[in-house]
C-alpha cells in the first residue's frame, strides 16, 4: 500500500512538473521576447521562433504527460469495460454505511435517497468516479493508478489568516490533461500560422491604412511584431494557469490575467480608434461577469474557508475537505437538512462536517445557488454569454490568430471549462439558469450570424452560438457532451478562424464577404481547409454506421451528444420543451450560415474583380497548419461516445452525473447516461435532417444563387435591421448603463465641488467674515472703550493741567486751603 | 547597534542630511540633489538593518527603547517597531529614495526644497515609530510644516489655496487628536491609587483593553476619544467627507511630493487608526465599525465615480486614492459581533485587517507609481488634460509599458500588488455585511471603467493631440530606474504576497486578540454598572 501511495504521489509530482513547465515556459517566453524584442532590430523573426518554442515546448510536456498518465493508468481511461463493474467494485463499507446513518438524519433533497441507491445497483461507475486523491483508492494497491485520479497538491502560500489558508495549488485529471494537450497543441499552430500572417509586421515602416492621421496620411510606425508573440506567448501562460489551477481563487486569478491579455490583444492596433474601444469593452464586459465571480468567491470563502477543489493536507498533516467533497461527498449526494433547508457539509471521511461548536457545518441553499450563479456570472462574461455576449464580435478588431486562437478556441471557452469544472458546486436550480442562458444565446448569435457579412463577424456569432450549446448542455446535465463539444469546437473553430485570416491575408485585408466570391480557385487549399471546418461545425455526416459510429467529423459527435442530452432532459422536464427545440433548430441555423460563409467567399463567380485579381494562396507557414488543424477537426473525436477523446474527458466527469440527478429542489431532474443513450440515435438524426437542410438552404440562396438573398433581406426590412443592430444590445447597454455611469461621475465631481468644497469655502469665508466683524468689534468697541477711557482720562488730565499753573502762589494756596479742609474733616468726624 | 541608536538614526540621517545642506553653495544644485539621494539611500539602507533583525513571528514591539523626554509630565522618547509599523517604515524609505531621485526636476530654490523634504521624512519615519503619545504627536505635526512649504513654494498655480486647505483639514484633525491625547493622558491616571498618568501608547492600550487594574477608559470616553481620532485620521486616509484637500494638494504638488503624499502620508491615516484608535478604544471600534465600513464603501464607489468624470490626469489620480484607501476602512473594520458578544468568524476579520494593511503598502507603491507617471509625462508637455492627450504608445513605448504596469496594479490586476489587498478586502468583508460587501465588490467594475478609459486617451489613438509635441523624449535613466524599481515591487508583492502577510501576521493577530478582550471587558464593565444600578 505504501509503495503504491508512493507510485501514485510520484506521478502527480511528475504531472505537476510537467504541466508546471509547459504552464511557465510561455511566461518566460514573454518576458524574454518583449525585453529583448523592445531593444533589437525590428526585423527579426526571433521572437516568434521563440514563442513557437516555448508553446510548443509546453505541448511536448504535456503530451509526455498525457503518455505518462496514459501508461500508470494501464489505458484504462480507453478500454472498452472501463464502465464494467469487475474492478470497480470494491469500495470500502464504512462509506456506505455512514451515509445510510447520514440519511436517516437528514434527508437527501437533491436525490430521493432510495432512488439513488437503486442507481447505485445499476451503476457502479457511480463509484468509479470518485475522485480519489493521493492514491487513497483500493486500485493503488494493485500499482494501478485510477484513471479517475486527481492529483492536486499545494505550491506556495499566498497568506494564511488563522485557520484560513489561500495557497497557489494545482489540480490534474484527465480533463486538465486534455486541457493542456488541446490549448499547447492549437496554440502551436495558431502560433506557426501567425509567423505569416504578421510578418507585415517585420519593418521599420509600417503603413497602417486603418488609421488616418490629421495631416490625412496614413499611420507609419515601427513594425510590433516581437511584441504580439509577446502578448501570445503572455496568454498561452495565463490559459494554461487557468487550467491548471486547485482552487477557485486560483482560476479567478488567471481569469483575470487572461483578460487583460486579451484586451492587450485585441488592443493590438493601439492606434486604431475601433480596437482600443473594442479592447475596453472585452475588458469592461468581463468585468461585470466577475463581479458575479467575485460574489460567488465571497459566498464560498466565507461559508466553506476554503477555495481548494481537491482535498488539503494542512501544516499538522490533516486533511480537510474540498469544496466538491464538501457540497457532494464520495457519492455525488447533496444533502439538505429538511429541517432548516441548509445544505450540510460534508467532511473528508464521509462524516458529517463539524463547527467549532460541534454543530454541523452548512451553508443555506440559497446563498450555494446565488454563489453558483456568481460564479456563472464570471463564465458567461468570459464565454460571451448573453446578456454579456456584444465584446465578443467586437474583440474581432484584434490580429486574426489572436481571434483564432483567444476569441474562439480557448480564451472564451474557459467559461465553458470552468462551469464543466465547478459542476459538482452547481444545484439543479443553477444548472437550469446555465441552459436557458445558452440556449437564448445560442439561438440569438445564430440569427445574428445569418446577417453578418463580415467574414470574421460571421465566426465570432458562430463561436458565441456554440460556446451557448456547451453551456446548454452543461445546465442539462450533459457534463461530458459540453466538454466534449469545448474540445471539438476548439479545433474546427480555429482552423476556420486561420483559414478566414488566410483569406483575409490572401485578399489583403478585405473582409467583407460581398466583394469575395470564386476564391477557391485562387486558394485551394484555404477553400478546403474552411470546407472542413464548415461540415464539422454544421455537423453533417453520412448516414451509415461503421463499427458503432457515423463517418463524421468531429462536429457531429459533439453536437450530436448535446441535443440527445437536451432531448432526454426535454423528455424528463417536457416543460422545458425549449431547450430541446431551440438548440435542434439553431443547428440548422448554424449549417445555413456557415455554409453561406463558405459559398459567399468561395464559391461562385467573383464579386469584386480588384480583390479577385490580387488574391492569392498563403504561403506555406500559413497553410500547412491549416492543413494539420484540418486534420484534428476532422478526426479529432472519432468514435463519439466511444471514442478516444470522450473516453478521455468522462474520466474527470463529477461523480452522480452519469446516473443522474433525480429530483432537484425546483422538480428538474437531470437525464442519467443511460436515458441520454435511449434517445441519442433518435437526436442525432434530428439534428442531421436539419443540418442538411439549413445546408441546402444556403446553398440555395449562396451556392447555387437561385434566389437573391438580399430581396429576402428587403421583404423584412424591419426584422432585417433588427439582426444587422445586433438585436441592438449596444443601444440598450449605452442607454442602461454607460451614460448612467457617465452622469452619476459627474454628480458627485459636483457634489464634490459645490457641496464638501462649497461647504469647505462657506465655513472659510465665514470664518473670514466672522474675524472682519472681530476686527471691526475689536477696532470699534474694545478699542473704542479703550480709547474712549484714554480719551477721558486724558481730558481729565487735560483739565488738571489748567491747574497746574507752575505758581507757587497758587500751590501754597490749595496747600492751606487743603490743610484746613482736613482739619475741617477731622474735627467734625471725630469730635472727641 | 544598540536599538535606540538604529532607531534614532535612521529617524535623524535626514534631519542630519539637511543640516549639512546648508555647508553647500546654493549654486550647486547638482551636488545637493546628490547627496539628498545619497542621505535618503542611507536611510533606508538602515532600515533594512531593521528588517534582516526583526524577528516576525514575534508580536509584540521589537528594538524598544525608551528615554525620559519630559519626566514632569511623563512624556518619553520612546521608540520600536513591530510587524505593523515595520512595513510602513520600510515603504517610507523607498518611496523617499525614488521621490528623492524623481526631484531632478525641481529647479527652484533646491537647497530649500531638500532640506524641507529630508525634514518631512524625518516626520514621516518618526510617527511610524513612536510609541509614545506625545512624541507622535510632535513628529505627526513636524511632518506637515515641511509639506505645507513644499506644496505652497514648489507647486503649481493654486499652491498658496492647496496648501492652506492642507494646512487646515490636518490640523483639525491634529487638533482633535489632541484633544483625545489628553483625555487619555488625563484619564490614564487616579491619584487616589497612585497611578501617574502616561503618554505610553502600549500601556495606554492596556488600559484600553481594561488590562490594568485600577483604569480604565469607559465605554463613553472609548467612544467619544474614538470619534474624535477616528476624523483625525480618517482626514489623513482620506475618506469621505473629508477627503477634499487631496485632489487639490495632489494636482498643485510637484511630482515628488505627490508620490510621497500619496504614498506615504495616506498610509498614517491607516497607520494611526491601527496603532492609536483600535487599541487605545476597542470598545469604540466596535461601536463604530458599521459607519467605518460604511465610510470605507462609499469612499471605494464615490473615489472611482469621481475619478471617471476627471480630465486633470493628477486629479484622476488623486481620487482613485480616495477609492483605494477606502478599501483599508472596509478590511479594518470588519469586526462582526454575534448577539451573544462574542465575535464572529474572527479570521474572516483577521483577513481583512491583514488586507487593509497590505492594501495600504500595495497602494503606497502603485499610487506613488502612478503620480510618477503622470510626472513624467507633465515635465515633458506641461499640461495634463486628458484630453489632450494620446498616440503616446508609439511615441514613448518604453513609458507606455511603465504606466501599463503601474496602472494595471491599481487596477487590481492579479499578480500585481493591488490586487491582493483590494480582494482579500473584499472577501472578507461578505462576513460582516451582505449587502455592503456586493457594494465593495462593485467597485471592480468601476476601477476598471476609470483606469481603462484613461489608458485609452493618453496612450493609444494615432496622435498626440496636445501641445509641445516637439518635447515627447524617451524617458532617461533616472526615470526608468524608479519606475522599474516600483513596477519590481509591484510584482513581487504581488505574486508573493506572504513576504508581506508573514512580516505582519503575528502583530495583526495579538492586535486583533487585544482588541477582543479589550471590547469584552468594557462590554463587561457595562454589565456590571448595570447591575449595580439595578440592586
Amino acid at each position: 500500500m505504501l509503495l503504491a501511495d508512493a507510485s501514485v504521489s510520484s506521478l502527480g509530482n511528475t504531472l505537476a512538473i510537467l504541466l508546471g513547465i509547459a504552464c511557465l515556459l510561455p511566461l518566460c517566453g514573454f518576458l524574454i521576447e518583449i525585453f529583448a524584442g523592445y531593444w533589437s532590430d525590428r526585423l527579426s523573426k526571433t521572437p516568434a521562433l521563440m514563442a513557437v518554442g516555448c508553446i510548443g515546448g509546453g505541448f511536448a510536456c504535456s503530451l509526455l504527460a498525457l503518455i505518462l498518465w496514459g501508461n500508470a493508468t494501464c489505458w484504462t481511461a480507453l478500454k472498452a469495460d472501463e464502465h464494467g463493474a469487475a474492478h470497480h467494485s470494491v469500495r470500502d463499507d464504512s462509506a456506505e454505511t455512514q451515509l445510510a446513518l447520514a440519511d436517516e438524519e437528514l434527508h437527501a433533497d437533491e436525490h430521493s435517497s432510495a432512488g439513488a441507491d437503486d442507481h447505485h445497483a445499476f451503476h457502479p461507475e457511480v463509484e468509479h468516479h470518485v475522485a480519489s486523491e493521493e492514491g487513497h483508492d483500493d486500485h493503488a494497491a494493485e500499482g494501478l493508478v485510477p484513471a479517475h485520479a486527481v492529483f492536486s497538491g499545494t505550491i506556495y502560500r499566498l497568506a494564511k489568516f488563522g485557520n484560513l489558508d489561500i495557497t497557489v495549488d494545482y489540480y490534474i485529471d484527465s480533463l486538465t490533461l486534455v486541457m493542456f494537450v488541446m490549448v499547447t497543441f492549437i496554440a502551436t499552430c495558431i502560433h506557426i500560422f501567425a509567423i505569416g500572417y504578421m510578418s507585415e509586421e517585420l519593418t521599420h515602416e509600417y503603413v497602417d491604412h486603418a488609421v488616418h492621421m490629421s495631416d490625412g496620411h496614413h499611420l507609419h510606425r515601427p513594425g510590433r511584431f516581437y511584441r504580439f508573440f509577446a502578448y501570445m506567448s503572455l496568454f498561452c501562460f495565463s490559459m494554461l494557469g487557468l487550467v491548471y489551477s486547485g482552487s477557485i481563487f486560483l482560476v479567478f486569478v488567471f481569469w483575470e490575467l487572461v483578460g487583460i491579455c486579451s484586451y492587450l490583444l485585441i488592443g493590438f492596433y493601439v492606434e486604431r480608434k475601433s480596437a482600443n474601444v473594442a479592447a475596453n469593452k472585452a475588458f469592461i464586459m468581463n468585468r461585470v461577469g466577475d463581479f458575479g465571480f467575485l460574489i460567488g468567491l465571497m459566498i464560498l470563502w466565507t461559508s466553506f474557508g476554503t477555495f481548494r477543489f481537491a482535498e488539503e493536507i494542512d501544516d499538522h498533516g490533516q486533511a480537510h475537505a474540498g469544496l466538491f467533497h464538501m457540497v457532494r461527498g464520495d457519492k455525488g449526494l447533496m444533502r439538505v437538512s429538511s429541517e432548516t433547508g441548509d445544505v450540510v457539509m460534508w467532511g473528508e471521511h464521509e462524516e458529517t462536517l463539524l463547527d467549532e461548536n460541534d454543530q454541523p457545518r452548512t451553508i443555506p441553499y440559497y446563498l450555494l445557488v446565488i454563489a453558483g450563479l456568481g460564479i456563472f456570472a464570471g463564465c458567461v462574461g468570459k464565454s460571451a454569454q448573453f446578456p454579456l455576449q456584444t465584446w465578443l464580435p467586437d474583440a474581432m478588431e484584434g490580429p486574426t490568430p489572436v481571434s483564432a486562437l483567444v476569441h474562439s478556441a480557448t480564451m472564451v471557452a474557459a467559461g465553458v471549462y470552468l462551469a464543466g469544472r465547478f459542476f459538482p458546486m452547481f444545484t439543479t436550480d443553477v444548472l437550469l439558469v446555465i441552459a436557458y442562458t445558452g440556449c437564448i444565446t445560442l439561438f440569438v448569435a445564430a440569427t445574428i450570424a445569418i446577417v453578418a457579412t463580415d467574414i470574421k463577424r460571421v465566426l465570432a456569432y458562430s463561436t458565441i452560438s456554440q460556446l451557448g450549446y456547451m453551456m446548454l448542455a452543461i445546465g442539462v446535465g450533459g457534463w461530458g457532451a459540453g466538454l466534449f463539444h469545448l474540445i471539438t469546437h476548439a479545433f474546427f473553430k480555429s482552423l476556420m478562424f486561420l483559414a478566414s485570416g488566410s483569406v483575409i491575408f490572401g485578399c489583403h485585408h478585405e473582409q467583407e464577404m460581398p466583394k469575395m466570391g470564386g476564391l477557391w480557385r485562387k486558394m485551394p487549399i484555404t477553400a478546403l481547409t474552411m470546407l472542413v471546418g464548415v461540415i464539422a461545425i454544421a455537423g453533417l455526416a453520412i448516414p451509415v454506421t461503421i463499427m458503432g459510429a457515423r463517418i463524421a467529423f468531429s462536429g457531429y459527435h459533439s453536437k450530436d451528444a448535446i441535443v440527445a442530452t437536451a432531448l432526454a432532459f426535454t423528455e424528463a422536464n417536457s416543460m422545458h420543451f425549449l431547450l430541446f427545440l431551440t438548440p435542434l433548430v439553431t443547428a440548422g441555423i448554424t449549417a445555413f450560415y456557415m455554409f453561406r460563409l463558405w459559398f459567399y467567399t468561395f464559391a461562385g463567380d467573383p464579386r469584386d474583380k480588384h480583390v479577385y485579381d490580387h488574391a492569392h494562396e498563403t504561403p506555406k507557414v500559413m497553410t500547412i497548419p491549416l492543413l494539420v488543424l484540418s486534420l484534428f477537426a476532422a478526426g479529432c473525436a472519432i468514435g463519439g461516445e466511444e471514442g478516444v477523446l470522450y473516453r478521455l474527458l468522462s474520466n474527470s466527469e463529477p461523480v452522480g452525473v452519469a446516473a443522474g440527478r433525480m429530483s432537484g429542489a425546483g422538480g428538474i431532474s437531470l437525464p442519467s447516461h443511460e436515458a441520454i443513450h435511449l434517445v441519442h440515435a433518435q437526436a442525432g438524426t434530428w439534428a442531421l435532417i436539419v443540418a442538411v437542410l439549413g445546408a441546402f438552404l444556403a446553398y440555395v440562396f449562396y451556392g447555387a444563387r437561385w434566389v437573391n438573398p438580399t430581396e429576402v433581406g428587403q421583404s423584412f426590412p424591419r426584422l432585417y435591421r433588427f439582426l444587422v443592430e445586433k438585436w441592438q444590445f449596444d443601444a440598450l447597454y449605452d442607454a442602461m448603463f454607460v451614460r448612467p455611469v457617465r452622469i452619476i461621475a459627474g454628480w458627485f465631481v459636483v457634489f464634490d465641488r459645490v457641496v464638501l468644497d462649497g461647504f469647505l469655502h462657506a465655513a472659510a469665508s465665514s470664518v473670514v467674515h466672522i474675524s472682519k466683524w472681530d476686527r471691526r468689534f475689536d477696532e470699534s468697541i474694545i478699542d473704542g472703550f479703550v480709547n474712549l477711557m484714554a480719551s477721558v482720562t486724558f481730558g481729565i488730565g487735560r483739565s488738571f493741567k489748567k491747574v497746574q499753573t507752575g505758581m507757587l502762589r497758587q500751590y501754597i494756596t490749595f496747600i492751606a486751603l487743603g490743610v484746613l479742609a482736613l482739619f475741617v474733616l477731622m474735627l467734625s468726624f471725630f469730635p472727641n | 547597534m544598540s536599538d535606540i541608536v538604529l532607531l534614532t538614526s535612521i529617524i535623524f540621517t535626514p534631519t542630519i542630511g539637511s543640516i549639512v545642506l546648508l555647508l553647500f553653495h546654493p549654486k550647486s544644485e547638482e551636488s545637493m540633489k546628490n547627496w539628498g539621494l545619497f542621505v535618503t539611500a542611507v536611510t533606508f539602507v538602515l532600515t533594512l538593518f531593521l528588517l534582516k533583525d526583526f524577528d516576525s513571528t514575534q508580536a509584540g514591539m521589537q528594538f524598544t527603547s525608551t528615554i525620559p523626554w519630559i519626566p514632569h509630565w511623563g512624556v518619553n522618547y520612546q521608540l520600536g517597531v513591530d510587524g505593523i509599523s515595520l512595513p510602513l517604515v520600510l515603504l517610507t524609505s523607498l518611496i523617499s529614495m525614488l521621490a528623492m531621485m524623481a526631484s531632478w526636476s525641481i529647479t527652484k530654490q533646491v537647497k530649500g526644497y531638500l532640506m524641507l523634504f529630508l525634514l518631512l521624512e524625518t516626520g514621516m519615519l518618526g510617527v511610524f515609530m513612536a510609541l509614545d503619545f506625545f512624541l507622535f504627536y510632535v513628529f505627526w505635526e513636524v511632518m506637515l510644516l515641511p509639506m505645507y512649504f513644499l506644496i505652497g513654494i514648489w507647486g503649481g498655480p493654486r499652491k498658496e489655496y492647496a496648501a492652506i486647505k492642507f494646512f487646515l483639514y490636518t490640523l483639525v484633525g491634529g487638533v482633535l487628536m489632541f484633544i483625545a491625547m489628553l483625555m487619555f493622558y488625563f484619564g490614564s491616571a487616579d491619584s487616589s491609587q497612585g497611578i501617574l498618568p502616561t503618554f505610553d501608547l502600549l500601556r495606554l492600550a492596556e488600559i484600553g483593553q481594561g488590562l490594568v487594574p485600577g483604569v480604565t477608559f469607559s465605554p463613553t470616553v472609548q467612544s467619544i476619544a474614538f470619534v474624535l481620532l477616528f476624523i483625525g485620521f480618517a482626514i489623513k486616509l482620506p475618506s469621505l467627507p473629508f477627503h477634499t484637500w487631496l485632489p487639490d494638494a495632489h494636482v498643485e504638488a510637484p511630482t515628488p511630493i505627490s508620490m510621497i503624499l500619496a504614498g506615504v502620508l495616506l498610509k498614517m491615516g491607516g497607520y494611526g487608526i491601527l496603532r492609536i484608535a483600535f487599541p487605545l478604544c476597542p470598545y469604540g471600534a466596535q461601536w463604530g465599525a458599521y459607519a467605518l465600513v460604511l465610510i470605507g464603501v462609499v469612499s471605494i464607489l464615490y473615489g472611482a465615480f469621481a475619478a471617471m468624470a476627471q480630465t486633470d490626469f493628477k486629479r484622476l489620480v488623486a481620487y482613485s486614492s480616495v477609492s483605494h484607501m477606502g478599501y483599508v476602512l472596509v478590511g479594518m473594520a470588519v469586526w462582526t459581533i454575534g448577539a451573544d458578544g462574542v465575535t464572529v468568524g474572527r479570521d474572516y476579520w483577521v483577513q481583512g485587517m491583514n488586507a487593509a494593511m497590505f492594501q495600504m503598502l500595495g497602494h503606497g507603491i502603485s499610487s506613488a507609481g502612478m503620480f510618477f507617471i503622470v510626472g513624467v509625462i507633465y515635465d515633458r508637455v506641461h499640461h495634463r488634460d486628458l484630453n489632450k492627450f494620446g498616440g503616446l504608445a508609439g511615441l514613448m513605448p518604453l513609458y507606455t509599458g511603465f504606466a501599463a504596469g503601474l496602472f494595471f496594479a491599481g487596477l487590481g490586476l492579479p499578480g500585481l500588488c493591488g490586487f491582493i489587498g483590494e480582494v482579500f478586502v473584499t472577501l472578507s468583508a461578505w462576513n460582516y455585511s451582505k449587502l455592503l460587501a456586493v457594494f465593495v465588490a462593485s467597485g471592480v467594475i468601476l476601477t476598471a471603467g476609470y483606469i481603462l478609459w484613461t489608458i485609452q486617451r493618453v496612450f493609444f489613438g494615432p496622435e498626440y493631440k496636445g501641445p509641445h509635441p516637439e518635447a515627447l523624449t524617451q524617458m532617461n535613466g533616472r526615470e526608468i530606474a524608479i519606475a522599474s524599481v516600483l513596477l519590481f515591487f509591484a510584482v513581487v508583492l504581488g505574486v508573493f504576497p506572504n513576504t508581506m502577510f508573514s512580516l505582519m501576521g503575528a502583530s495583526m493577530e495579538q492586535l486583533v486578540s487585544a482588541m477582543d478582550i479589550g471590547y469584552q471587558n468594557a462590554v463587561q464593565t457595562v454589565n456590571d454598572i448595570q447591575t449595580t444600578m439595578l440592586k
